[in-house]
């Protein structure tokens, strides 16, 4: 502890560019991190491709609208140098590799993310592992394109809190070679969207889609196991999966990139309340930054898409994420909520969490104990093959929890025999 | 639907009980068992009526029976046996556009030395009554749900009355519901996968390639644009 | 510290004070912007700041409807009762509650005593008033027997606020089911068939037609009608029933009300009509959406995006009838998962040059 935070004043004081070098021997990083050099190590031996080449397992019209200019190795290089730098954040313990950890599937495998001061945030780390192939980002998708989603945390007052862009920016400067490294990557002076480049730059080599599944829609019959390929038909049939989690050569990433509301944020009573506070707030015009601070700081976080887009159809409603690697990027949805891939088919077996504004493809699917078992065998094969030990652990590791605590289930919903909206009906007004 | 007199109805009754009480065996209390023609409802009688008003009794009950297991049914269609009424009945019932009229490949031509390419106003007629039996066929599938095999009562017809909507020229195309791209017959499966919630059918199944028929056939003068959203 | 729902009950206190103080154009203008930003937002108004229009004893209030459930017995089909309970959760839900509530028809969709109980006992947990009409669905099991029990009288009027209302049976059909000898079960069965070629057209028929011009003989004409109806009340699309066959002689009728809408179910679409004077607008099924006819369609209609099938409740909805001041109608459609469609009475005013509601990208058929 003491070691952290004599190397966080040194890091302020001298504004070196060595990030906590003096914590390298011990195991640990600020915030729960592993320590940023044993994770580069780490990301060595992943061997990540590399950068401006498109990545075997992409096609290439597909590659094209995420990637429309191929990056330089250099500019990679310096994005994968500021990605681990904590330099970035207002007191030095941050980097993006803090909630995006190498070892901990590029997430943190925690509910919410903390950030700078121990402050915790309200949403999910989404894994960086095939981001360059989302838009929009973020869970609502507030970002359009990676470049601008690797500038947000950073000037977030509760992630990594720098004041401004000008002051990130002055505070690379004072480390002399950074000016010098961008200048050669970029062949200008060091600003805040070269910033953003870079670290997109660097995310764009992290592409892991070598998975299990991908060797058995290959050819290789041996790569799924039955229970697997009994969970591959019911997701795209019984289950209902693929509608807003398509898997096929071009999109191989299992999003539609939409939103939809699911109810998760439904788990909360107040959510209604929330919602119609938020609606009152646009009638009466709130300005749109009012509405951005209310959106990041405050519950009405649990209001989504809305929030950003402003349009009724929109609230409650969350970006689909990707299923690649599920298995090892827990916990799970916006707000971390649910612990294993049980819960979460759970939580779709009985057709979410009802609320005004649900999704209506959310259904009863009547699914038994033997397929929802089949179901998530399945979703761990979309794990990339160099995290096969990483997935083995956490199957383990979620099935012996799912047998103690299955806190989504509603076997009465499950299966039909107590309708959606039921309840609330019976009551009248709702709850 | 089944136009009848009632001494038809009548007799149809008796010549039930009768068949049945013939070849069905007796019930243990003495009563008779009278057996609908589709083989599968029954009633069990304690005696066999011997009036008109009881045959017609019998005979409505009979019906009854048949239409709480089939609602909404028309009971006419599947089990009208002669051909030409089925046919009349068919052609009131659904009304599918006209398939392409091939009179063109009557005539002269290049008759001498190409017997293949003779065709005769018998060759039109054998295609286009053909053609048209599948279609119908198709049709009928089509608007019953229990043929259909739905576990909910729905058929195709309630979200596609004569097909509509259902834009087969557009096919193949990536089809956002399945997340690939596929052909008309895989979209008719996850239809009756999810909104009929049915088992879906063979590809080969002659159920698939009727409708399948119908559907075409209703789009019938449609370019196709295969891809279109 | 004041909540916002006190903070809001007195800013339209002093709202509805100050009305005293401004001219009757200044109000509208005030109203209207509003209104339009509503419109063009997409957001409706959940809440209780409503703009209570006040003018000429004429009270603007809304009404909130329900419509096309067509119920199976909940063991045989469940889905179409999650989609009524849904619809009956939403209304409840209304902030302030709506006047009444109009349920439009085709409650059952085979007219089974079982399926009109469950309808009854579902529509019961409604907490504002409800008000019937009944669809051929309903209908032609027992031509009515059940549901004049549960329901009462299955054509009506009454006033409520200065607005005259009138409840048809629009769905009266010439006899096909006795010549060709069918079975009540039969009957319905055929009725219960869109596309079939063998049901009569839908009528008012001469009976209640007179019926309706002796009960508006009795109205001044410078009184706001409305008119509930099932069947469209013009000529859409014949086959498919989207049409009444009297249409001609029942719009004579209104003719002489400057200010008369029609409302109907039975579509299942955003609908939009105008002839004459008379506005026409369709209502939305809880059940399942339909597409649009190939041929027929009203010029005015704005189409709804094609439904997505994976999501059964898109297409479908509830929605509202909010009757102004001038005793014209602004038509709500609230589409499930889908931004909230107004179709106002400035559009129909305009013959849809202004206000127009969105253009849909993939329209069906």
């Amino acid at each position: 502890m003491i070691a952290i935070r004599a190397c966080a004043s040194l890091t302020v004081l001298l504004a070196a560019s060595v990030p906590c070098a003096l914590t390298s021997a011990q195991d640990v990083a600020p915030h729960g991190a592993k320590a940023f050099a044993q994770q580069q190590a780490m990301l060595a031996e992943l061997k990540p491709a590399a950068a401006g080449t498109k990545p075997h397992a992409v096609d290439a019209a597909f590659w094209r609208v995420f990637a429309p200019k191929p990056d330089t190795a250099a500019q990679a290089a310096l994005g994968q140098r500021l990605f681990f730098d904590p330099q970035l954040s207002q007191d030095g313990t941050v980097a993006c590799a803090t909630c995006h950890d190498v070892s901990r599937s590029f997430t943190d495998l925690r509910p919410v993310s903390e950030g700078i001061g121990g402050k915790l945030g309200r949403r999910n780390a989404p894994t960086v592992m095939n981001a360059a192939l989302i838009t929009p980002l973020f869970w609502d998708g507030r970002s359009p394109t990676l470049p601008h989603q690797a500038g947000q945390p950073v000037l977030n007052p509760i992630e990594m809190g720098m004041p401004s862009r000008e002051a990130t920016v002055q505070k690379l400067q004072k480390t002399s070679d950074y000016a010098q490294a961008f200048q050669t990557a970029f062949g200008r002076a060091l600003d805040y969207t070269a910033i953003e480049e870079a670290i997109a730059a660097f995310e764009r080599t992290l592409i892991f889609l070598d998975a299990p599944f991908d060797r058995w829609q290959a050819g290789d019959k041996q790569a799924l196991a039955e229970q697997q390929q009994r969970g591959f038909v019911l997701f795209h049939g019984k289950a209902r999966c693929a509608a807003c989690h398509p898997l096929n050569a071009t999109n191989p990433l299992g999003t539609d990139f939409r939103f939809h509301n699911i109810g998760v944020s439904a788990h909360d009573k107040n959510f209604e309340k929330l919602a119609a506070d938020a609606l009152k707030a646009l009638a009466s015009n709130s300005s749109e930054q009012e509405l951005d601070r209310l959106a990041l700081a405050t519950d009405m976080s649990e209001l989504g898409r809305f929030m950003v887009t402003k349009q009724y159809a929109d609230v409650g409603a969350f970006r689909t994420p990707q299923l690649r690697n599920v298995s090892i990027t827990g916990p799970y949805m916006h707000d971390g909520s649910m612990q294993t891939l049980w819960d979460v088919v759970d939580h779709y077996n009985k057709g979410g969490e009802v609320n005004p504004w649900l999704d209506g493809g959310m259904e009863a699917l009547t699914l038994t104990e033997a397929e929802i078992d089949d179901l998530v065998a399945f979703l761990a094969s979309l794990t990339d093959v160099r995290f096969a030990e990483q997935d083995r652990a956490e199957d383990k590791r979620q099935s012996a929890l799912s047998k103690t605590q299955r806190p989504f289930r509603d076997n009465d919903l499950a299966t039909r025999k107590k309708l959606t909206f039921e309840d609330r009906v019976k009551t009248p007004g709702g709850k | 639907m089944f136009v009848a007199s009632k001494q038809v109805v009548l007799l149809t009754a008796v010549a039930a009980a009768i068949l049945a009480f013939n070849l069905l065996p007796r019930i243990a209390s003495g009563g008779t068992s009278v057996q609908l023609c589709d083989g599968e409802t029954r009633l069990a009688l304690d005696q066999v009526p011997t009036t008109p008003a009881g045959g017609l009794a019998v005979a409505n009950a009979l019906m009854a029976e048949w239409q709480q297991k089939n609602p909404g049914q028309p009971w006419a269609m599947g089990t009208i046996q002669d051909p030409q009424e089925r046919a009349k009945l068919q052609k009131q019932r659904y009304q599918p556009k006209q398939p392409f009229d091939n009179r063109t490949a009557l005539g002269e031509g290049q008759k001498v030395g190409h017997p293949y390419r003779d065709f005769s106003e018998r060759d039109i007629v054998l295609w286009e009554a053909e053609t048209m039996r599948l279609v119908y066929e198709g049709a009928e599938v089509f608007h019953d749900a229990a043929r259909l095999g739905s576990t909910i009562a729905v058929s195709c017809d309630m979200c596609h009355p004569d097909a509509s909507n259902t834009h087969p020229e557009t096919y193949p195309k990536y089809q956002t519901q399945i997340g690939r791209p596929v052909m008309l017959r895989e979209m008719i499966n996850w239809c009756i996968e999810h909104p009929v919630r049915g088992k879906p059918l063979a590809h080969d199944d002659p159920r698939m390639l009727a409708m399948e028929a119908y559907i075409y056939a209703q789009r019938q003068g449609v370019a196709l644009q295969f891809g279109k959203h | 510290m004041k909540s916002i729902e006190t903070k809001y009950m007195e800013e339209r206190e002093s709202l509805l004070r100050s009305l005293h103080n401004l001219d009757r154009r200044s109000f509208f203008k005030l109203s209207a912007a509003a209104g339009a930003a509503a419109v063009t937002h997409g957001v409706a108004f959940p809440h209780s700041f409503q703009p209570v229009r006040i003018g000429n004893g004429v009270e603007s209030f809304r009404i909130a409807y329900i419509s096309d459930s067509h119920l199976y017995e909940r063991k045989l089909n469940d889905r179409f009762v999650k989609a009524l309970l849904r619809a009956v959760d939403d209304v409840n839900r209304m902030d302030p509650q709506p006047d009444f509530v109009l349920f439009g028809g085709d409650l059952a969709q085979l007219g089974a005593p079982a399926e009109l109980d469950l309808g009854a006992q579902i529509l019961k947990n409604l907490r504002a008033p409800v008000r019937m009409m009944v669809g051929e669905h309903d209908w032609y099991l027992d031509l009515g027997e059940k549901w004049k029990g549960l329901f009462g009288a299955e054509r009506y009027t009454f006033d409520h606020k200065g607005v005259h209302f009138v409840v048809l049976n629009s769905v009266v059909e010439e006899d096909f089911w006795t010549a060709r000898k069918l079975t009540p079960a039969q009957r319905m069965g055929t009725v219960a068939g869109l596309d079939n070629g063998l049901q009569s057209p839908f009528t008012v028929g001469e009976e209640q037609r007179a019926w309706l011009a002796n009960d508006l003989a009795k109205i001044d004409p410078n009184t706001p009608l409305v008119v509930f109806s099932h069947s469209p009340l013009y000529h859409y699309y014949k086959r498919w029933n989207f049409w009444t066959d009297d249409a001609e002689q029942v719009q004579a009728i209104l003719e002489k009300f400057k200010k008369c809408t029609v409302v109907h179910g039975h579509t299942h679409q955003l609908l939009t009509h105008r002839i004459g004077d008379i506005h026409f607008h369709g209502l939305l099924s809880t059940a399942w959406p339909w597409p649009y006819a190939p041929e027929g369609l009203p010029e005015l209609t704005v189409q709804m995006n094609r439904p997505d099938p994976f999501n059964p409740n898109d297409g479908c909805g509830q929605g509202e009838v909010h009757v102004d001041v001038d005793g014209l109608v602004d038509k709500v459609y609230r589409l499930w998962n889908r931004n909230p469609v107004t179709v106002s009475s400035e559009y129909m005013k305009s013959f849809g040059k202004a206000q127009k509601p969105g253009r849909a990208n993939t329209p069906s058929y």
